[in-house]
């Protein structure tokens, strides 16, 4: 999977805007778009979120989790551990480069909220990469990780996978094989 | 997903993948062996021109002796005396106008068959002649796969320049392990403690090396830590071009800009 993919999944998550225009409510197959109406805050979609904000059609407001000391304790909370902690959103990434893309005037210190989702992601692909390295190491068969995210999983998925399929065929090496299978003549 | 070409990976297994690029470029990899048995005829083919060399060279055979003594005075004088004698191996060496002189002795070695002698035979031949019950060759263990070197890897894996040793060690380690050779076990638990020693280093570097000349970071890998490196780095890469913006741009397809018949401006006018 690609990261646009992940992304575009993570426009799905809800977000809170207040338009400035009104409109019925509005049926789609995924659900109902609550009526609009201007300066009542409503939920929606990202994917719409964007659109809205890009007509300068809504003003966003950001999510509770996108704040600077609440960040700074998940930044440190991760450092603290050993496994991974729960993330406050599965797509924090994506909505991070979203929101932060579109409407960095609707989000107070914005920059500083860059940053550190930055540090936070980096230290949880280090705890992923070392994770990765003891599961190659001792040669276990399963391992379970809570916590991750999708766009962490993508970054790393197709060299573990990869890596840990040449483990694989080299461990069954170690196996005498059985008797010759192939043709003799 | 986007992908055109999706390449056969290399078995790492007793067998081979018929259809991997990788395997086939890896069974041309020499090995050194006996041969047990005569084989009439096939001094040439056997890469016996001149003892050590390589399995393709034919050894040069001029049909015209006077013609290159001409040309070198001394060799002549040489020559002169000792086409007077039988020639032999030895004496071949010796001196340049000896082409005549050296024609009855490879008539005689081209038929005589190679028993006992050294061989370096490519894998894939080796692998095709090896049989348990006909006795044709016998193969022994390239050098890196013995006790010396095995107690190097054991030792510390990261250290060992494995392009150069044979750019295909864990292909051609496996390949191995089809020769029934007392030592197989530790072969094969040496190329896998190998690969989970040096998983570390191919992980962080290929993780972390952003837009940088990768190439002292890959000049140690042989070819499948090469591969792996590579789907690191498209993972980095992937990541960081979306970071940027760069994975919602639209861009020329590079299959396209290479035909170079995108220009607009002339056509337009």
């Amino acid at each position: 999977m690609e990261p646009a993919e992940a992304e575009f999944l993570a426009e799905k998550e809800l977000v809170t805007i207040v338009p400035s225009f009104s409109m019925d409510r509005v049926h789609l197959i995924g659900g109902d778009l609550g009526p609009f109406n201007p300066g009542l805050p409503v939920e929606v979609p990202v994917w719409l979120a964007i659109n809205l904000k890009q007509r300068q059609k809504c003003r966003l407001i950001p999510p509770a989790w996108m704040d600077v000391e609440k960040l700074e304790e998940i930044r440190d909370q991760e450092r603290k551990e050993d496994t991974f902690t729960p993330m406050p959103s599965p797509y924090y990434m994506e909505l991070t480069k979203l929101l932060l893309n579109y409407a960095s005037d609707n989000i107070p210190k914005a920059d500083e909220i860059r940053t550190l989702v930055k540090d936070t992601w980096d230290t949880r692909m280090a705890k992923l990469r070392l994770s990765a390295d003891s599961f190659v190491r001792q040669q276990e068969a399963h391992a379970k990780l809570d916590n991750l995210t999708l766009m962490e999983i993508n970054t790393i998925g197709t060299f573990l996978t990869q890596a840990l399929d040449h483990m694989y065929k080299l461990r069954t090496n170690l196996q005498p094989s059985g008797s010759a299978e192939s043709q003799d003549f | 997903m986007a992908e055109a070409y999706f390449p056969v990976g290399p078995g790492l297994g007793p067998e081979e993948n018929f259809l991997s690029l990788d395997d086939i470029l890896m069974s041309q990899e020499k090995l050194p062996g006996r041969a047990e048995s005569n084989l009439p005829r096939l001094a040439f083919a056997l890469g016996q021109g001149s003892g050590a060399g390589s399995g393709d060279s034919i050894p040069e055979v001029t049909v015209g002796g006077n013609y290159n003594s001409r040309q070198a005075p001394r060799g002549a004088v040489q020559g002169g005396q000792r086409r007077s004698g039988a020639g032999h191996a030895g004496s071949a060496r010796r001196g340049r106008g000896l082409r005549g002189a050296e024609r009855p002795c490879f008539h005689r070695r081209y038929c005589e068959g190679l028993r006992g002698s050294k061989l370096e035979i490519p894998m894939w031949l080796a692998k095709g002649l090896h049989d348990s019950k006909r006795r044709l060759i016998s193969v022994e263990l390239p050098k890196i796969y013995k006790e010396a070197w095995r107690t190097v890897f054991s030792a510390d894996a990261n250290v060992v320049d494995l392009h150069k040793m044979g750019p295909y060690y864990y292909g051609f380690g496996s390949q191995l392990l089809n020769f029934d050779n007392p030592e197989n076990p530790e072969i094969a638990q040496c190329i896998l403690q190998t690969f989970i020693n040096r998983f570390r280093r191919i992980m962080d570097s290929s993780q972390n090396a952003y837009n940088e000349d990768t190439s002292s970071l890959v000049a140690r890998l042989d070819e499948l830590e090469r591969a792996l490196f590579q789907a690191g780095q498209k993972g980095l890469n992937d990541f960081q071009c979306w970071e940027k913006g760069q994975a919602s741009q639209i861009t020329v397809s590079s299959l396209v800009q290479n035909y170079g018949k995108r220009k607009f401006t002339e056509m337009d006018g």
